[in-house]
C-alpha cells in the first residue's frame, strides 16, 4: 500500500522538478517544454478530438498485428513442436527471418502494400510472430516426460495429448511470450508509422518534428506510454484469468 | 494359474555401438489378486521392467502376457502409478481422477459418482473440487492411486509411488492401498527400494540386481497385515534375508 504512494510521489516529484527547471532557466519550449505545457497540449488534443483518430489507428494497427502475429506464431510453434521433421527443416529459416531487422523491411513493404495501415500491421505481426513461436515451441518441448508417459499409458491420441496436456501445461510459458509480444507490438507499430504511416501516433511524431512542435511531440510520447501501459495491464489481467486454475495452491 | 507372466523379457538401450542391457531375461509370474513387490537398488532396471510390463517400452527379447494375451501397447486393463503423482495442476482433483475415462469417451453422471466414491475410499471425499497444488504430498499420491483405479484395471503397476512421503504418511497409504486392492482383487506389481515396505505389502518379493532377478521370497505373514507386524520377529527376519541377498555379490 505505502509503496504505491511512494511510486506516485516519485512521479509528482519528478514532474515538479522538471517544471521548476523549465521555469527557472527559461529554457526554450523547442528544446524542453514544461510538463504543464505538455499536459495542456495533450488535453487540448484529446478535448478537440484531434489526437483521437491517431490513437485509434495506432491501437488498431497494434491489435491487428498482435493478433495476426501471435496467432500465426502460436500455430507455427505447435506445428514445429509436433513435427520434429518440420522443425529441423525450417528452424534455420525461422532464425534467419528473425535476425533481419524487421524495420529494415518497411521500405520494401511500402512497395508491396503501399503507405498506411497494411504495411504497419504486417511489420507488427512479423515482430510479434517470433516470441510466440519460440515460447510455444519451448513450452511444448518441456512438458514433464512422466506426464507424457501417463497420457501414453492412458491411450491418449496425439490431438488429445496436444490439447489436454501440452497446451495447458505450456500455457504459462506461451502467455509470457504474449506479454513480450505486446510490448514489442507497440514499438513495431509506432516505428513502422515513422516510415510508412500517413496517420497514427508514430506519423504524428515525425510531423511534429517537421513543425518543430516539441510540446506536441512530448504529448504524443505520453499518449504512447499510456497506451502501452494500458495494453500491458490488460495482458496481465488476461493472463491471470487464463492461469487462474494453474495458480491454485501457489498463493501461500 | 499365472495371471501376469513375464517370459524371458529383456530390454537393452543402444549406446552408440554398444548395447547396455538393463533388463536381462526376467522370468516371473503373478497369480490373480496377488500383490508382488520388486526390490532393488537404484539403477538396477526395476523401473524399466515395470515399463516393459506396462507396454510403454517394447522388450528387446521375450514377452509379457496378461491373462494369456501378449502386452504390445499400453491398455486400460493395466493401471500405472508413477514415482511422482503427475497430476494435471490446472484440473480439479475430480477431473484428474476422471482423466482416464474422459480421454476415452464422454463422461456420464455415473462416472462422476464413481469417481466421488473412489475419492471417498481414499479419504479425499471433501477435496473433489480442489486443485492438486492445494493438497499435501500424501493427498496427491492418493489422487494418483484413485486415478489409476477409476477404470478398474486388472493389474496395477506401481513405481515407488510413496518414495517421497514421510514415514507415517507412507504407512497410512500402504494400508489404504492394501485395502483397496483386496477389495477389488487387483493384481499388483509394486516396485520399491524400501525393504520394509516390500515385506509389509507383498505376498511375494523379488530381488532385482543388475537387470536380473536374483532371489524370490514368499512372505508368510498373516493377512490382512496389522501395524504390529512391523515389529514382529518374522518380519525382521524376512527384511534381513532380503537385505543380505541384496548385499551378496553377483
Amino acid at each position: 500500500m505505502s509503496i504505491r504512494v511512494y511510486t506516485w510521489g516519485l512521479l509528482v516529484a519528478f514532474l515538479a522538478a522538471w517544471e521548476l527547471v523549465c521555469r527557472a532557466t527559461g529554457i526554450s519550449e523547442l528544446v524542453l517544454p514544461a510538463p504543464s505545457v505538455v499536459l495542456t497540449t495533450l488535453w487540448s488534443g484529446l478535448a478537440t478530438g484531434y489526437l483521437l483518430p491517431h490513437i485509434w489507428l495506432t491501437s488498431a494497427e497494434m491489435l491487428l498485428g498482435l493478433a495476426a502475429g501471435c496467432g500465426i506464431g502460436f500455430l507455427c510453434g505447435i506445428a514445429l513442436g509436433e513435427a520434429e521433421f518440420l522443425r529441423r527443416l525450417l528452424y534455420p529459416y525461422v532464425i534467419a527471418s528473425q535476425v533481419i531487422p524487421k524495420l529494415a523491411l518497411v521500405p520494401l513493404f511500402i512497395v508491396w502494400f503501399g503507405f498506411g495501415m497494411t504495411s504497419t500491421v504486417v511489420i507488427t505481426a512479423l515482430i510479434c510472430f517470433f516470441p510466440l513461436l519460440e515460447n510455444t515451441l519451448t513450452a511444448i518441448h518441456h512438458v514433464d516426460p512422466q506426464k507424457r508417459e501417463l497420457f501414453r499409458m492412458l491411450g491418449a491420441t496425439r490431438l488429445q495429448t496436444l490439447f489436454r496436456l501440452k497446451i495447458p501445461a505450456g500455457l504459462p510459458v506461451i502467455l509470457a511470450g504474449v506479454r513480450v509480444a505486446v510490448v514489442l507490438s507497440l514499438v513495431g507499430a509506432v516505428v513502422a508509422e515513422f516510415i510508412a504511416g500517413r496517420a497514427g501516433l508514430g506519423a504524428m511524431i515525425i510531423a511534429s518534428q517537421g513543425m518543430m512542435d516539441s510540446p506536441l511531440m512530448f504529448a504524443l510520447l505520453v499518449a504512447i506510454t499510456v497506451l502501452g501501459i494500458v495494453f500491458y495491464q490488460a495482458t496481465l489481467f488476461a493472463e491471470q484469468w487464463l492461469l487462474r486454475h494453474h495458480m491454485k495452491g501457489l498463493e501461500q | 494359474m499365472s495371471f501376469v507372466e513375464i517370459a524371458g523379457a529383456s530390454y537393452a538401450y543402444r549406446v552408440g555401438q554398444a548395447r547396455e542391457i538393463v533388463v536381462d531375461r526376467v522370468e516371473w509370474t503373478i497369480g490373480q489378486g496377488e500383490f508382488h513387490c520388486l526390490v532393488g537398488r537404484s539403477g538396477c532396471g526395476k523401473t524399466t521392467l515395470l515399463k516393459v510390463a506396462a507396454g510403454l517400452l517394447a522388450p528387446s527379447q521375450g514377452s509379457v502376457y496378461i491373462e494369456g494375451n501378449e502386452v504390445l501397447e499400453p491398455s486400460a486393463q493395466v493401471g500405472f502409478v508413477f514415482q511422482s503423482p503427475t497430476l494435471l495442476e490446472w484440473a480439479t482433483v475430480l477431473d484428474n481422477v476422471l482423466l482416464p475415462i474422459s480421454l476415452k469417451r464422454r463422461l456420464l453422471p455415473s462416472d462422476r459418482q464413481g469417481a466421488l466414491d473412489l475419492l471417498a475410499l481414499v479419504g479425499l471425499a471433501d477435496y473433489a473440487g480442489r486443485y492438486p497444488r492445494e493438497l499435501s504430498g500424501g493427498q496427491q499420491s492418493r489422487v494418483a492411486i484413485a486415478r489409476a483405479l477409476i477404470v478398474e484395471p486388472l493389474v496395477l503397476l506401481m513405481d515407488e509411488p510413496f518414495a517421497a512421503l514421510d514415514a507415517i504418511t507412507r504407512q497410512e497409504l500402504q494400508d489404504d492401498l492394501l485395502r483397496l486392492c483386496a477389495l477389488r482383487r487387483t493384481t499388483v506389481l509394486f516396485v520399491t527400494h524400501d525393504i520394509a515396505e516390500a515385506v509389509y505389502l507383498a505376498d511375494r518379493v523379488a530381488v532385482m540386481k543388475q537387470g536380473r532377478f536374483t532371489h524370490a521370497l514368499t512372505i508368510d505373514l498373516a493377512k490382512p497385515r496389522e501395524h504390529d507386524v512391523r515389529y514382529s520377529v518374522r518380519f525382521n527376519q524376512l527384511c534381513l534375508e532380503i537385505h543380505q541377498t541384496m548385499d551378496a555379490p553377483g
